[in-house]
């Protein structure tokens, strides 16, 4: 056997091996860039995203929601919580403030859609069930529900329960 | 005197190098599989949700049972409940009794498996959600005897 160097047989087997063992670390990286695209807000806005949730409920839970209003204007976005102590979340487009508390995005290419979704829809025995949601952009995409801020409430009808039955933006 | 590689010590290398990278294929998987899981599990939407659903349950009353019971609209007293499910895109809904060994028949079993048995109560309520069609779960600590 000439043991100068590689014949070009040995050059192309070994191009085939390398190329197959290429194809499956680029698998590997596909699948992680796909992962990191989806929940790259999830994962760096996780906590937050916790914080102001729970925050929102508790509050809406302790001080009796009874109403909500949305308002919207170029800048930002205001829900209006009709509670016992009534409150408001305004939205703009990188952050959400709430009871004085500032709550703004980490992730570099996410926003805040100021165009909320809102539903409302009565129950029976006088129970209705309200829920609006904050959607979270991913380079002005709605990529996927999972780090979106959904609200929900249940509660029990009044003389003066007076909320919105549809809104657009 | 050899000037190069032989085709064999190519593939030997090749090899050792392609073992490596499955390896670290494998360990890359695991990762993502564990981070997507913990995105699927408890999502504080869910478990509000969740809340509201066991206090509309708790209206109607609950038997009790110490076995897991799958609640369908059937065990609530009102016709609400489907819309309930609708709305929260629930698919299925468990009373597990606490400490329960829950065994892997149920769809729930990876998920019930993370949860930690510090606090303690009657029974815990436990939904399958169906978002993005993915399988997501929550749970709730449910007290009947307060």
């Amino acid at each position: 056997m000439n043991k100068r160097g590689f014949t070009i047989i040995e050059l192309l087997i070994s191009i085939l091996l390398l190329s197959i063992v290429l194809l499956l670390l680029l698998k590997v990286m596909a699948s992680l860039e796909v992962v990191n695209h989806d929940m790259s807000y999830a994962s760096d806005d996780e906590i937050s995203r916790t914080k102001i949730i729970k925050n929102i409920e508790e509050s809406m839970i302790h001080n009796h929601l009874n109403g909500l209003f949305i308002e919207s204007n170029e800048e930002k976005t205001i829900i209006h919580l009709q509670m016992d102590n009534n409150k408001t979340i305004e939205v703009t487009n990188k952050a959400i403030i709430f009871d004085n508390e500032k709550y703004q995005l980490k992730s570099k290419n996410a926003t805040y859609d100021r165009c909320i979704k809102y539903q409302y829809v009565d129950l029976e025995n006088n129970y209705y069930l309200v829920t609006f949601t904050i959607p979270v952009l991913i380079d002005n995409k709605n990529t996927t529900i999972h780090d979106d801020l959904t609200f929900t409430y249940m509660g029990l009808k009044n003389d003066t329960t007076s909320y919105m039955k549809d809104y657009s933006c | 005197m050899k000037r190069g590689f032989a085709l064999l010590e190519t593939i030997i290398v090749i090899t050792f190098v392609a073992v490596s990278l499955l390896m670290l294929y494998g360990t890359f998987t695991n990762m993502i599989e564990k981070k997507e899981r913990s995105l699927m599990y408890d999502d504080v939407s869910h478990i509000y949700e969740l809340y509201y659903l066991k206090e509309y349950l708790l209206l109607g009353g609950i038997d009790d049972s110490s076995s897991i019971k799958k609640l369908t609209c059937d065990d609530f007293n009102y016709s609400s409940c489907s819309i309930l499910f609708k709305e929260f895109s629930i698919l299925e809904l468990y009373l597990v009794p606490y400490g329960y060994e829950v065994d892997t028949n149920y769809s729930f079993y990876s998920y019930y498996q993370t949860l930690s048995n510090d606090e303690e109560y009657d029974y815990l309520l436990v939904a399958r959600f169906l978002i993005e069609d993915r399988d997501n779960y929550a749970s709730i600590g449910v007290n009947i005897h307060e």
